[in-house]
């Protein structure tokens, strides 16, 4: 198979990929705290700090050596950053969110080494380290003034000392909480104190006391740092957790621990480095998940399906059996565990489709970057509003879904909402408002782009698409408001005269439609002049399985997606007329062209004319009538690539099994719609006329 | 002589270890030809064939193969070695091609044998011009009874995915 180097590669890249947006998704959300005035979360910045470590350690391995440089300067500002040696401001964050990009082209590259990159490099490590240590301002050690006993602040790290005067500094109160810990689990159970509390109270350390705990448990005092008052945190702590005690402010004495608890200085050696806490919880983090190439879960499904006919085979040979009636019991029997077997079967199946889903947050957290840079960039002020992040979808789709809604976030920035002197006179708020929803809704998954900016001029849409040729003013003059929406589906449908940085690439609306339309989804668009715009994508959870109608064209089955669909009618061959050697019917009035596969494939159709039907299929505003000899039935068909080989044959958009190995060619209908209309086009209508 | 690079061209792996390789020959039309045994994943009885329009006349279709979609190659058209119409299909090897798996439709599968690299002439060392596909040919001795040494066209199964795309 393909070079193993290759694989470890790819996996690197994966890796660094994953910590990159991980990093990008963190220094957003410490972005906003700071824009709030909020205080520094300790556990953010702790996070952000592990995704450059690791970052700058597999660089390493990879030989990524300008990724490892920055990510070390990263790892020295981020570490003084940690430790208050210096403050989050926006030239801290301003170098931070460099970085993201910086990693991102520095992974792109061929050769990780390239030379010319390494100016940049420099130029960029320089500015990193012109941030340094500003150190915050100092007014005594506060520590002196609590009972902490030295025992505990000598084993202290320097991270958490300054944890610990940071947060007196900020006014929390200390506390000591007792609590017993199973010691299989004592890791993720401190990790899970560590979350639940985490807005409320902030762990400082933990160390083992000398009391309580057995063989499968041991006690532990945990140092709290808290603004919750105190009755409410024992409330809470005792009973579930152990008994919580104030730590008072008082003129400590240094040298003779005042809580003979606490473990003597004699014992100390034998505690776990505390500087532990790092390393495992970032090994913690990896041993969770596992990175899985989606077509391992391919080959899986394929084993399920192996294991399906295994079972009609045993069927098979029950049923021989039947006759006999000495067999009767043992058969009952037989058929009992038949049908046991076959429900995990169809369990099996299911689980793997889980595994496939990913939640739509992966896409979304790269929008936050983006809308915040195209938001500065543009001088408009953009907030951005996630909801139902954790909505899951097939992998595959949520890979695909990225640029249809990297376009549609742009065109909302670029064209919605407007400029912050523009919102002001209008009365808006100031700060314009982008939201991406996304919610289940039945086998659908919804996902909405909205936002509060000047929304679309109907009338105007369709005087551009009148100018542009794209429609006839008589045929204008009938549209609804909503067709008149429509209209920026259409194929050369731009309103935006120039071309920017953030759309107008070349990339319009139909290409959006056309890409979520393969997916088997739709797409439809609400808008009010003035008030906003808002676009609803409509997908199904997975790629795996999509409903098709299957259909014969000259004795063979294929598969056509039922999201293009429109209706079947039955095919009157005397009713076809010819418009510029394209075949059209006419159907309520309205001519519809007409492309009969049986031609197209160079296929002989079956049977008599007379009993053929066309499937009408609607794309954008577009519709095109396919002419296929029967219409079979509905199916839930799982959609398989045709593999490289294949990749050149046009208008197949994959193959599907309809059981007993017989397989159906699925109509790739986008395909067939742009080699209709478009170049090809034309020998298509003439081989058609011919 | 690249000799060693070429051994290794026919047979991924280390199977050439004892200075023999072993190569499955098969027919197909009115040729004989060989593949390196490691490559080939399965000899299959044809499964139900969908024919794909508007594919190149070498591809016959695709196969179902415990739900999996398999592109079925007609070999003799491949390499443009003859023209005749395939009447029915006696085997289905499916070829590992590196990057995916390749159905290739012969008549009957002849046998295994083990070839020394010095029975096979190498493409490279000859004028004729020949298809991307091959390696070269080798010479192994015959189960018919008129002709003791048989011509085995040797398949490079990594090429034939370079070439199909």
């Amino acid at each position: 198979m393909s070079d193993p180097r290759d694989n470890v590669q790819q996996e690197f890249l994966a890796e660094a990929q994953e910590l990159v947006e991980a990093l990008s998704r963190d220094l957003l959300l410490l972005d906003e705290a700071h824009q709030r005035g909020e205080r520094v979360d300790s556990a953010l910045v702790n996070e952000i700090f592990r995704s450059v470590h690791t970052l700058k350690g597999i660089a390493g391995m990879f030989g990524y050596k300008h990724v490892g440089t920055i990510a070390h300067a990263l790892e020295d500002l981020l570490d003084d950053l940690r430790l208050g040696r210096t403050i989050v401001g926006d030239p801290l964050l301003d170098v931070l969110f460099d970085s993201v990009e910086r990693f991102q082209r520095l992974l792109a590259l061929e050769d990780p080494q390239a030379p010319e990159e390494k100016s940049g490099v420099d130029a960029y490590v320089a500015a990193v380290r012109s941030i340094g240590a500003q150190p915050a301002t100092e007014d005594g050690d506060p520590l002196e003034q609590y009972a902490i006993g030295s025992a505990v602040l000598s084993v202290l790290t320097e991270y958490e000392e300054h944890r610990l005067r940071a947060c007196i500094r900020e006014g929390m109160k200390l506390y000591r909480l007792r609590a017993t810990f199973d010691l299989a689990a004592i890791d993720d159970s401190i990790e899970t104190l560590r979350d639940v509390i985490h807005d409320d109270a902030e762990i400082i350390t933990y160390l083992p006391s000398l009391e309580g705990g057995n063989d499968e448990s041991i006690e532990l005092v945990v140092l709290l740092a808290s603004h919750v008052p105190e009755a409410e945190l024992k409330a809470y702590f005792e009973g579930r957790y152990g008994t919580i005690e104030v730590i008072e402010e008082r003129a400590p004495l240094p040298t003779n621990p005042p809580n003979p608890t606490l473990i003597p200085p004699d014992t100390r050696s034998e505690l776990p480095p505390s500087d532990d806490d790092w390393g495992q919880a970032s090994l913690r983090s990896l041993a969770n998940s596992v990175r899985v190439d989606i077509r391992k879960l391919d080959d899986l499904m394929n084993v399920v399906g192996e294991l399906a006919l295994v079972r009609g085979a045993v069927s098979r040979v029950v049923e021989s059996f039947a006759a006999d009636p000495k067999h009767r019991q043992s058969l009952q029997e037989l058929d009992r565990v038949g049908r046991g077997f076959e429900r995990q079967l169809s369990e099996l199946r299911m689980r793997i489709l889980d595994v496939r889903m990913v939640p739509l947050g992966q896409v979304f957290s790269k929008f936050a970057r983006i809308v915040r840079q195209a938001a500065r960039e543009h001088d408009k002020q953009v907030r951005l509003v996630v909801t139902g992040a954790n909505t899951e979808m097939d992998k595959l789709i949520v890979e695909e879904l990225a640029d249809p809604l990297m376009h549609l976030v742009r065109n909302a920035i670029d064209h919605g909402i407007e400029p912050v002197d523009a919102r002001m006179r209008l009365a808006k708020p100031a700060e314009g408002t982008l939201a991406l929803n996304a919610y289940h809704k039945g086998s659908n998954v919804v996902i909405e782009v909205e936002d509060d900016g000047c929304g679309m001029n109907a009338h105007k849409l369709r005087e551009t698409a009148v100018a542009r040729g794209l429609l006839t003013a008589e045929a204008g003059h009938d549209l609804t408001r909503q067709d008149m929406l429509n209209l920026v589906f259409l194929p050369g449908f731009s309103t935006n005269t120039s071309v920017t940085d953030m759309s107008g690439r070349g990339v319009g609306m139909d290409v959006v439609k056309t890409n979520i339309l393969r997916m088997g989804g739709v797409v439809s668009i609400a808008s009010e002049h003035g008030i906003g715009t808002k676009i609803t994508v409509t997908l199904p959870i997975t790629l795996a399985i999509i409903r098709a109608l299957i259909v014969t064209v000259g004795s063979r089955p294929f598969a056509l997606p039922i999201a293009a669909v429109r209706e079947a009618v039955p095919y009157s061959p005397k009713d076809v007329r010819s418009i510029q050697g394209r075949k059209v019917v006419t159907m309520r009035g309205e001519t519809l062209p007409i492309c009969d596969l049986a031609r197209l494939f160079g296929l002989q159709p079956r049977g008599r004319q007379a009993g053929r039907f066309v499937i009408v299929c609607a794309m954008g505003t577009r519709e095109l009538g396919f002419v296929v000899d029967e219409l079979v039935g509905q199916e839930d068909v799982i959609t398989k690539s045709l593999g490289k080989t294949l990749s050149s044959v046009r208008g197949f958009a994959g193959a599907a099994d309809l059981g007993d190995q017989r397989l159906a060619l699925v109509l790739d209908a986008p395909a067939l719609f742009t080699e209709y209309f478009e170049g090809a086009g034309a020998q298509l209508g003439a081989e058609t006329h011919a | 002589m690249t000799q060693v690079v070429q051994t290794d061209t026919l047979v991924p792996g280390s199977e050439h270890q004892l200075g023999t390789i072993p190569v499955l020959s098969v027919s197909a039309g009115n040729e004989t030809y060989g593949f390196p045994l490691p490559a080939i994943r399965e000899i299959l009885m044809p499964p139900p064939l969908t024919p794909v329009p508007r594919a190149p006349e070498h591809f016959l279709g695709v196969i179902s193969v415990r739900g999996q979609v398999i592109t079925l190659v007609d070999l003799p058209k491949l390499l443009r070695l003859e023209v005749h119409e395939r009447q029915t299909i006696g085997r289905v090897l499916l070829v590992d091609s590196g990057e995916e798996l390749i159905g290739v439709a012969v008549d009957r599968v002849v046998q295994v044998s083990q070839l020394r690299p010095e029975q096979i002439e190498y493409a490279s060392a000859m004028s004729a011009e020949l298809s991307e596909y091959i390696v070269g040919v080798a010479r192994v001795p015959s189960e018919s009874s008129t002709d003791p040494e048989e011509m085995v066209i040797l398949i490079d199964p990594g090429a034939l995915l370079g070439g199909l795309k």
